[in-house]
């Protein structure tokens, strides 16, 4: 039998968690190792989409299971992104996690299960090992933020748990409802082949509806919880706040994004039908997110809480650019899911910093950092103008084609977009006033004169996301490049349901 | 004919181990009476062999080894064989009785006749040994207030219970004028009047009582709570195994084809099941002691497998019942041997006792975290592929016309999921995440009890992979 390296994008992180419980010392390095493999490896599939444009799967595998699921994994534009995303992001918790004490082996093997099931979403073309994937990654999140969190980190994990589980649970039942209206010996769980049956599900009668309204609720459900739109994020700012600061790093870097790739992996090719008729709505939550999170995100005291209602603002985008059903908005969107993940990791890791000198996020409680801090300084303005959506810089190329996109869709979908452009003003808002209390102006806390400056560690995990995000604000091309052919392919799809 | 004596040869080997254990306290030298325990495992292995190599058949009207009885007797002498090995390393000191072990064969000899049973008298003989023993199991621990008031509670529930269903078995003998299910399938095929109904109820209290569905639960969380946590892996597993296949005997031998899922017997049975996992999932949440947790988490379990059998006819629903009871019953003992090892050191299973499990016993509280996500569901563990089964046949079911009653119930099993997941995490955190300062190292665990903690965990990741098992356990149900 031969293994693909898809497939060892997600043995690889589950061999080196083995090896972190075997050596407390070598944890990290092993951990370091484990999450640098998916990255070269995701690497691998973007250079490999990029010399072959099209939306088709590329680093084909399957290794047929029974009952008609099995292990078949696949990549397009989209999927090899979000790989090396995932691999990038829990290489620099990673390092920011490096002096990480307590029980270090349970931590990195912990943050090599999730590194794993989140990468097994990712390369995943069955439908059964999708959904599996996504519920294992509650395990180690659930310990990770009960375990090495703030004060509260036991409520806030189990909320998480229990949140996320009660999201998914409906796509439990959608799963098995597909799976039981396909005739028998054609019963099959691979998602290139579900999606060519999207007629049946509607055909098919679930509870007085059809069964691709019910499924395409249950995924929008379990979706809506993740990314995590409002009002169904009330279990973010207690996660994000309670998590340690590498946890918070992976919670916005990667698992938001699982939210947005579930909406761009199941619910639109499942059910195009359904995208199309319930597009106001999820482009409606997509506005109210947006303005709702920047607007409170305004009222903030905590550094956290604020970065991670920055977070629902932004993933907001996401949401309105996808619904929309246009290329530059749906590119857009997936633009943003990735760009987001640079912006938000590295805004979740300056927090760390200072709370690792400080021992508190309270912004009022800072002043002036700029002078003991000059680096810390200059990063964090990046950061936040990133996140204000800067052109330039990376926040920028995705929130303007999310824009663009939804002016040029029909129905309310201009009057989104023209409402959306109002958080432009507030983000830049609520980041730049909390840039202004902490870096600058004169040092309030003369005790913070002693602080250090970025030291060698802290320079290497933020130096690439800072790298990166001026390489795609600048030249955002290839990035676009390889998404758009499966945003393409994926339109073309919902609109041949149009009757 | 040949005589069918021979089909017995499991349940021989079993009566005869119980009493080579008794003989064996009386010779063993008082220093050296864990030997007993030995015997009786070796009994269980002994029994087990046979039950592999042992034809079908019936014997005189009164038991059937059909493929039902094929699966079932396995089972039941598996989980009796883990519960042995685990309870010889706990069950020294004070509670190292050999008589123990002879009660524990004897709950297993009980299910296996009510497993092989086609008759009401061999369902009801079956039933009382499996209580009888049960009862002294539960009040095992001589000197302990709760123990004992385990098996008081466990006594009187269970007399009534039994009370009910004689009486309920009286009326079907005198309105069918038969025993055996065979004949009063045959007297009941022409239709069932309402005296005959409200008997077959009455007569299913007994087995309700023995899977602890709602409104016969309200025993088991005090007679969890209060029981030695050996005691319990044994009366919440081998028990339920019995009394499922009895139910599934019963409603496919007498009740007409008229009546039987989908019509009122399919309604009466997907109600209970909705009973259970709706009182199960909501009231596990207020416990504050793990093993009442697992207590009410054992109710909506009995719920879900009722679900599969309101699925049926057909063999598919009765084989994810099968698949869902392997995968309840090694997690369940899994779960409550690790709890009787942090029980007997921390001297009680109260949640604020399990704190710093983790820290002291890092293995044994990985495995019981193990075991809990699997009762929780959550994938890839067996726990997972179980609910998917029965979801998978009630939603099935629940799509034909007049069923959809089914579809609503396999949502308030996805629901109570969710709801009774809190209820596990409650343990978790419990034993995981709080904070301890706990230093003293513990002594070593025994091997009976690290033997069978790795049977168990192993079986729940495997089972929990094993996708094709539906098909097969149907294909052995067939007979193909």
């Amino acid at each position: 039998m031969v293994i693909g390296p898809l497939t060892w994008s997600v043995l690889a992180p589950l061999g080196f968690a083995l090896l972190c419980l075997c050596s407390a010392r070598g944890a990290r390095w092993f951990a370091l190792l484990g999450s640098l493999v998916p990255l070269a490896i995701g690497l691998a599939a973007l250079g490999d989409c990029a010399r072959h444009p099209g939306a088709e799967f590329r680093m084909l595998e399957s290794h047929p299971w029974a009952a008609g699921a099995g292990w078949m994994v696949g990549v397009d534009g989209i999927g090899a992104a979000m790989l090396t995303l995932s691999g990038l992001v829990v290489a620099i918790a990673t390092i920011s996690a490096w002096n990480e004490e307590r029980r270090a082996h349970a931590y990195h093997a912990l943050v090599m299960l999730l590194l794993a099931s989140m990468n097994g979403v990712f390369v995943t073309l069955d439908l059964l090992v999708f959904y599996i994937c996504w519920e294992v990654m509650l395990v180690p999140m659930l310990v990770l933020i009960g375990l090495w969190g703030g004060e509260q980190r036991r409520y806030a994990a189990m909320k998480f748990f229990v949140f996320t589980l009660a999201g998914s649970v409906l796509m439990l039942a959608m799963l098995i409802a597909m799976w039981n209206a396909l005739p028998e010996g054609q019963r099959t769980f691979d998602l290139r082949l579900l999606m060519t049956h999207w007629q049946l599900w509607e055909r098919t009668a679930f509870l007085g509806m059809p069964l691709a309204a019910f499924g395409f609720l249950a995924v929008l459900l379990a979706a809506l919880v993740k990314v995590p739109a409002v009002p169904l994020h009330t279990w973010l700012p207690h996660a994000h706040v309670q998590a340690p600061t590498a946890i918070s790093v992976i919670l916005a870097g990667i698992l938001l994004k699982l939210g947005v790739y579930a909406l761009y992996r199941l619910a639109w090719p499942l059910f195009p039908v359904q995208a199309i008729q319930w597009a106001w709505l999820i482009g409606l939550i997509g506005v109210v997110g947006i303005l709702w999170a920047a607007w409170v995100a305004l009222g903030q005291r905590d550094l956290k809480r604020l970065v991670a209602y920055s977070s629902v603002s932004h993933m907001g985008f996401c949401l309105l650019g996808l619904a929309g059903l246009t290329v530059a908005g749906a590119t857009g969107g997936m633009v943003q899911a990735v760009t987001h993940g640079l912006s938000s990791s590295l805004l979740f890791l300056l927090v760390g910093v200072i709370y690792d000198r400080a021992h508190h996020r309270n912004i009022d409680g800072f002043g002036g950092l700029a002078a003991p801090m000059p680096r810390f300084a200059w990063i964090l303005l990046i950061a936040c103008l990133a996140g204000a959506g800067l052109p330039g810089l990376a926040g920028f190329p995705g929130e303007a084609m999310a824009l663009f996109g939804s002016f040029t869709a029909g129905g309310p979908f201009p009057w989104y977009a023209a409402a959306a452009t109002l958080s432009v003003v507030l983000s830049a808002a609520y980041l730049l006033w909390m840039l202004k209390r902490v870096a600058y102006g004169p040092l309030t806390h003369h005790e913070h004169a002693a602080f250090p400056d970025l030291d060698a560690r802290e320079l290497a995990m933020t130096m690439p996301l800072v790298g990166l995000i001026v390489l795609v604000g600048v030249w955002p091309g290839p990035l676009v490049d390889a998404l758009r052919p499966s945003c393409e392919a994926l339109l073309a799809h919902v609109r041949g349901a149009v009757p | 004919m040949m005589d069918p004596l021979h089909l017995l040869l499991p349940e021989a080997v079993l009566a005869v181990g119980i009493i080579a254990v008794l003989i064996a306290d009386m010779l063993l030298p008082a220093g050296r009476k864990s030997g007993a325990g030995l015997v009786a495992a070796a009994t269980c292995a002994g029994a087990l062999v046979a039950a592999a190599v042992s034809g079908r058949g019936p014997v005189h009207a009164m038991l059937s080894f059909d493929s039902l009885t094929t699966l079932a007797r396995p089972g039941i002498l598996l989980a009796t064989l883990l519960v042995l090995v685990a309870g010889r390393g706990e069950q020294r000191g004070d509670d190292g009785h050999p008589a123990w072990a002879a009660l524990v064969l004897s709950v297993a000899l009980g299910a296996m006749i009510t497993a092989a049973a086609n008759n009401l008298v061999t369902i009801y003989l079956g039933l009382e040994l499996m209580s009888l023993a049960g009862y002294t199991l539960a009040g095992w621990r001589a000197g302990s207030r709760t123990s004992a008031e385990a098996g008081m509670k466990y006594v009187l529930f269970g007399g009534a219970a039994s009370g009910l269903m004689l009486f309920g078995m009286s009326h079907i003998y005198g309105l069918t004028g038969h025993l055996d299910l065979d004949g009063i399938g045959k007297a009941l095929a022409d239709g069932m009047p309402l005296s005959v109904l409200a008997a077959l109820m009455l007569a299913s209290v007994g087995i309700a009582y023995k899977l602890a569905v709602v409104p016969f639960h309200f025993y088991a969380p005090d007679v969890y709570q209060g029981a030695p946590a050996i005691a319990v892996a044994l009366l919440g597993t081998v028990p339920k195994i019995a009394a499922t296949v009895a139910l599934v005997r019963s409603l496919v031998m007498t009740v007409p084809p008229d009546l039987a899922p989908p019509a009122l017997v399919g309604w009466a049975l997907a109600l209970a099941a909705m009973a259970s996992l709706v009182v199960a999932a909501f009231t596990a949440i207020a416990s504050r002691d793990a093993k009442r947790i697992v207590a009410f988490s054992a109710i909506g379990h009995a719920g879900a497998i009722i679900l599969a059998l309101a699925a049926m006819p057909g063999p598919a629903p009765v084989a994810a019942a099968a698949f869902y009871l392997a995968a309840y019953v090694v997690a369940n003992i899994g779960a409550l041997v690790c709890l009787s090892v942090l029980e007997r050191e921390r001297g009680s299973s109260d949640l604020g006792a399990l704190v710093g499990a983790m820290r002291q016993r890092p293995w044994l509280t990985s495995a019981l975290c193990l075991f809990l996500f699997s009762l929780a569901g959550v994938p890839p563990l067996a726990g997972f592929l179980a609910k998917w089964g029965i979801l998978r046949e009630a939603l099935h079911a629940g799509g034909e016309p007049g069923r959809s009653h089914l579809t609503i119930a396999a949502l308030v099993l996805l629901a109570t999921t969710a709801v009774s997941a809190w209820s596990y995490l409650l343990i978790i955190r419990a034993a995981v995440l709080q904070p301890s300062t706990d230093q003293v190292r513990p002594p070593r665990l025994a091997p009976g009890v690290v033997a069978v903690l790795t049977v168990c965990a192993g079986a729940t990741i495997g089972l929990g992979l094993w996708l094709d098992g539906f098909a097969v356990i149907a294909r052995v149900l067939t007979g193909h």
